[in-house]
This record gives C-alpha cells, sequence and structure tokens, in this order.
C-alpha cells in the first residue's frame, strides 16, 4: 500500500493534465447515467444551445481558476459519494451534470484551501452559463446532499483516483526494482575488483601469459557495467520528477547487455566464484520479476 | 436536521470571527443551546469558514469540545445549534479584574482548565484537526468548571497531500514563532504554542506575549524565550520571514517573569510544562499527548 501513497502524494503535485480531466468528466457522468445520453429534443431548458460539453466546461474552469491538482481531484471523492446518495434512476436536466462538477468543485476549494474564489467568481468562470444565484443553490444543495460530509482521508482517495494512481505506482515499483539492481551491480563490482587485486596479487606470482588474458577480460566486463550504471541513475532521476514516460531507459535496461543465451548460464555457486555477473546478474533479475508478479 | 421555529431566540450572547451568537431554547425539549447565525452573502456563497466548522465539528465528540447539535441552512442564513456554555475563559478572567490589575486564576483551577485544554486538543489532533485559533475567547466554560474547544472557523483538516496552508492564522498573540516567520509546513505543533501563550495567561491574568504586528510580536517572543539562531533551531534561518538582523537576546527566566503576577508560588514542574510548550523550534514544542502525562499534570493520570 505505501507505493500508493507515495504515487498519491506525486499525483497531488504534478501539474493538471487533460488525462485527470477525462477520468473526472467520466466520474461525472457516472453519477446521473440518465443524463449522459445525448440531449433529447425539446429540452426546455434555456441553455441547451450553447450548453459546452461538459469535458470543455470542466477544462475551462481548471484554465480560469488555475486549480490546485489536488483541489481537483478531491471533486472524485465528492462525485462518487453523489452517486452511493441519488436514486439509481436520478435524473436531471442537460446542464444537471455542469452544476454537480461545479458544486464539488467549489466545496472542494473552499474546504481544502484557505483562500478559494467568491461564489461571483465561480460564476463569472463559466461563461454566463451560470448566475451566482445558480452556483449559491447547486453549493447549498450538494452540501446538503453530502450532509457536510466533506472530509477525505488518504484510503478514500486512494480508492476514488486508482485509475491514475495505478501508472504511477507500477513506476515507483519499476524504479525500485532498477534501484536494487543497481545496488547489486555496484556491490558486485566492488566484490570484482577486490578478487581483481587479489588476482594480480597472485598472477605476479604466476607466469605471464596466463595473466594477461585474465586481466583483458574483466576490464571489458567492468566497462559494460560501467554503462549499465549510468543508464539507470538517468533513469532514477527522471523517475523523481516522474510522469514523463522513461520506458526509453527501462529499455536499455531490459536490453541490458545480458548474453544471447543466458539459460545456459545460470548461475551455480561456481560461477559466482568465478565471477560472472551476467550470470548472478539475470538470475536476480528474474527473480525481481517473479516477486513483481507475485505482488510485492 | 431541526426547523428554525423549533428554537426560541433569546439574548445575543456576541460576534464570533463570521456570526452572531444568540442564546436559543430548544421549545421542544427545554434545552438551552446557543445559535450562530451566519448570514450568507450573495457574492459569496456559503462561506468557507462556515463549511469547514460544520463538516469538522460534526464528527468531533468529545467532553472538551463543544459539540454541534445541528444545522439550519436556508437560502440568506445559516444557523449552526451548538451546545450552551456558561461563559469563555477571557470573559471569566476579565470578571476578576481587581481595579486595573489583572488576576492570575488559582493554580488549581488553571491546572484543571489546562488539563481539558489538553484533552481537547489531543482529540482535535487524533482526529486529523488543527484548530488554529486557539485563544482564551475561543474556550468556553461553564458553572461546572468545564473547559471546551470553541469556535472552529480557521480549523483544517490535516494529514492528507490536498492541504494548501496559509500562515495567516491564529490570533496573533498566540501565534507560534514558526507561523510568524512564514511557516505554511506547520502541523499539530501550531495549536500547542497558543496552548502555552493560554496557560502562562491564566497563571498571571494578562496575555503573554501582546504584540501589536508580526514584528513586535516576534520581538516580544524572542525578548522572553531568546533569540533562535541555526545553532538553537536547525533551519530557522531558511523561514520567509527570516531576519538575520532579528536583535540577539538570551533566554530569560520565565518563572521570574510570571511570579510576580502570581500569588501562589509556581513550582518547578509547571514551569518546565511551560517551556515544552513554549519551544520556539516547532518539532522541540510537546504535543497534546506528551502534556497529559507532564509530571505536572499528575494528580489527574494518577488517580483518574
Amino acid at each position: 500500500m505505501s507505493g500508493y501513497y507515495k504515487a498519491l502524494n506525486i499525483l497531488m503535485k504534478s501539474p493538471v493534465t487533460d488525462d485527470m480531466i477525462r477520468f473526472l468528466t467520466n466520474t461525472t457522468l457516472k453519477v446521473l447515467p440518465q443524463c449522459s445520453y445525448p440531449t433529447p429534443p425539446g429540452s426546455p431548458a434555456k441553455y441547451t444551445s450553447k450548453l459546452p460539453s461538459l469535458m470543455s466546461f470542466i477544462s475551462r474552469l481548471v484554465r480560469h481558476t488555475n486549480v490546485y491538482t489536488s483541489t481537483l481531484l478531491v471533486t472524485a471523492c465528492y462525485l462518487n459519494r453523489l452517486k452511493c446518495i441519488l436514486p439509481r434512476d436520478a435524473s436531471g436536466l442537460p446542464s444537471t451534470i455542469h452544476r454537480i462538477f461545479l458544486a464539488c468543485l467549489i466545496l472542494s476549494a473552499k474546504f481544502h484551501n484557505d483562500s478559494s474564489p467568491l461564489n461571483k467568481h465561480w460564476a463569472k468562470y463559466t461563461d454566463g452559463l451560470f448566475s451566482v444565484e445558480d452556483v449559491n443553490l447547486m453549493e447549498r444543495q450538494l452540501v446538503q446532499l453530502l450532509n457536510w460530509d466533506l472530509r477525505v482521508t488518504n484510503d478514500d482517495l486512494i480508492l476514488d483516483l486508482r485509475y491514475l494512481l495505478e501508472p504511477i505506482v507500477e513506476d515507483i515499483e519499476r524504479t525500485s526494482v532498477q534501484r536494487k539492481k543497481l545496488y547489486r551491480h555496484i556491490r558486485l563490482q566492488k566484490l570484482k575488483q577486490q578478487q581483481q587485486k587479489q588476482q594480480l596479487q597472485l598472477q605476479s606470482q604466476l607466469p605471464r601469459n596466463i595473466a594477461c588474458a585474465g586481466a583483458g577480460d574483466h576490464i571489458v566486463s567492468t566497462k559494460s557495467l560501467e554503462h549499465n550504471r549510468n543508464a539507470s541513475v538517468s533513469s532514477d532521476l527522471s523517475s523523481a520528477t516522474l510522469v514523463s514516460e522513461n520506458s526509453g531507459e527501462l529499455d536499455i535496461w531490459n536490453k541490458s547487455d545480458l548474453p544471447a543465451n543466458p539459460i545456459s548460464r545460470l548461475p551455480s555457486v561456481s560461477t559466482i566464484d568465478s565471477f560472472d555477473p551476467y550470470g548472478l546478474y539475470r538470475w536476480q533479475y528474474e527473480q525481481d520479476i517473479l516477486l513483481q508478479q507475485q505482488g510485492y | 436536521m431541526s426547523s428554525f421555529s423549533q428554537f426560541k431566540q433569546l439574548e445575543k450572547l456576541g460576534n464570533g470571527t463570521y456570526a452572531t451568537v444568540y442564546k436559543g431554547l430548544n421549545k421542544t425539549t427545554g434545552v438551552y443551546v446557543a445559535l450562530k447565525e451566519v448570514k450568507l452573502d450573495s457574492e459569496e456563497g456559503t462561506p468557507s469558514t462556515a463549511i469547514r466548522e460544520i463538516s469538522l465539528m460534526k464528527e468531533l465528540k468529545h467532553d472538551n469540545v463543544v459539540r454541534l447539535y445541528d444545522v439550519i441552512h436556508t437560502e440568506n442564513k445559516l444557523t449552526l445549534v451548538f451546545e450552551y456554555m456558561d461563559n469563555d475563559l477571557k470573559k471569566y478572567m476579565d470578571s476578576r479584574i481587581v481595579g486595573n490589575n489583572p488576576q492570575g486564576l488559582e493554580l488549581n483551577l488553571v491546572k484543571y482548565f489546562q488539563w481539558q485544554l489538553m484533552e481537547g486538543a489531543a482529540f482535535c489532533h487524533e482526529n486529523k484537526i488543527l484548530h488554529r485559533d486557539l485563544k482564551p475567547q475561543n474556550l468556553l466554560i461553564n458553572n461546572r468548571g468545564q473547559l471546551k474547544l470553541g469556535d472552529f472557523g480557521l480549523a483544517r483538516a490535516f494529514g492528507i497531500p490536498v492541504n494548501t496552508f496559509s500562515s495567516e492564522v491564529v490570533t496573533l498573540w498566540y501565534r507560534a514563532p514558526d507561523v510568524l516567520m512564514g511557516s505554511r509546513t506547520y502541523s499539530t505543533s501550531i495549536d500547542m504554542w497558543s496552548c502555552g501563550c493560554i496557560l502562562a495567561e491564566m497563571v498571571t491574568g494578562k496575555p503573554l506575549f501582546p504584540g501589536t504586528n508580526d514584528e513586535e510580536q516576534l520581538r516580544l517572543i524572542f525578548d522572553v524565550m531568546g533569540t533562535p539562531n541555526e545553532s538553537t533551531w536547525p533551519g530557522v534561518s531558511s523561514f520567509p520571514k527570516f531576519n538575520p538582523t532579528f536583535p540577539q537576546k538570551l533566554p530569560k527566566d520565565l518563572r521570574s517573569i510570571l511570579q510576580i503576577y502570581s500569588k501562589e508560588p509556581l513550582d518547578d514542574t509547571l514551569i518546565d510544562l511551560l517551556h515544552g510548550l513554549l519551544q520556539l523550534n516547532p518539532d522541540m514544542r510537546l504535543s497534546a499527548k506528551q502534556a497529559l502525562h507532564h509530571p505536572w499534570f499528575a494528580e489527574y493520570y494518577q488517580h483518574p
């Protein structure tokens, strides 16, 4: 679960994305399934002609108010609460879903921020769609429907925002696997260097031609390890600022410089003893995948 | 949900931060209540203070927090129906002023009030709520000596990565030094500083740090508690309003400052508790729960 808490912190600090707006649009539409169909002909509402789609309505509010991501996303909790409260066959005017979303956003802003816009400002942000009286009414009705229950917990947020959190959680998991691998590499490298030193000491007592061959081998493999380490450091950094796709860097990891047929080189005690980092690495890598699949 | 006709409105009790409070009588039960009336401004809609006060207090049920019984919400008026309390700590202390000399309360009573204040604060903090405006006016008392936290108009929930915090909170005299220096990452320690100021005020009968503006407030605090620096409070210089030219003061002896206003001798444990609550560094300040286990309260937790 700690992955989700971390992801929640990251999500709340990232800028508002189209994906978030799409997600909130869908969440709002689910509150009143009856309203999600196209406007039936002959609807009496006076604003049907200029009623924007819910998604562009939400985008416009976000743009006008420069609302915090966190304030915006808490609306998902209120929308889901409302869905549970309303009767399943509840319906409304075509603009009802717009009202519901706006009222949720206003309550979230007033509850979670020390300063927030007045309702007359909110009315202005709707570009004439709603008057301040409309806004006051929708706010009053919503807060009564929700029975003033505006607190949200981390668990509420994780449950209601899981669609947005899952990709971040996956990213965090991938990064932590990478980090573990990186540490293993560094440990291995240190061991290898020690071994090299020992070998060099030994070699000084051995015939010359054998010593040269051994040392050459090690230099090549150390270089490729160096390359891997740099790659993983840079991907670590990019996931710290996150949200950006770092699959490209991940590829470097997955491709690695693994031997073409690692299975044939599955490690045994003897390969560890003889310092075959790829074999060992491959084995640990597969363990990680296994662990990941088992949900660790 | 009750309707307004259920209550008979009696005399005015006072003006809160954003409302007028009347004494009321529940006509069906015969129980007195406090009716807090919030005029709804058509430009603002429902004030955020009311929204927070209601949604936070609704769930807070504790002997040392004023109970919110009900809410009556109409088009132009919002009425909060609270448990009735006879007085508040400020008026009670003012009523004891003789001539021009403020009088501290008897130390036994100070201890009983402070214990209840700590209980109420601990309960709020356990429920992830910061009061952010603790002061004698907001501590309501009744004729049985009970003390309860009231006026949650500035209160906020904490503990979720959603909130943005303002440093323009808490009445100046009771505002913590980290908040005065612009901290926006405060937590429960913001209330604990106020509790320390209130304790000293109950002992002496006069406010501990009665500043008139932010700068003077900090100066009054540092005059008594000493001017902080990186060695006494690591990280202090990175606060937005930290001023390296603050006059450098050494901490004064709190006991001698307070003793002149108290008729009873102030014992070591009381002074030690005050020091714990009035730590400049918020990380070093006692929590409400820790304060409840302080030796000064030994008689309460040893004989419940």
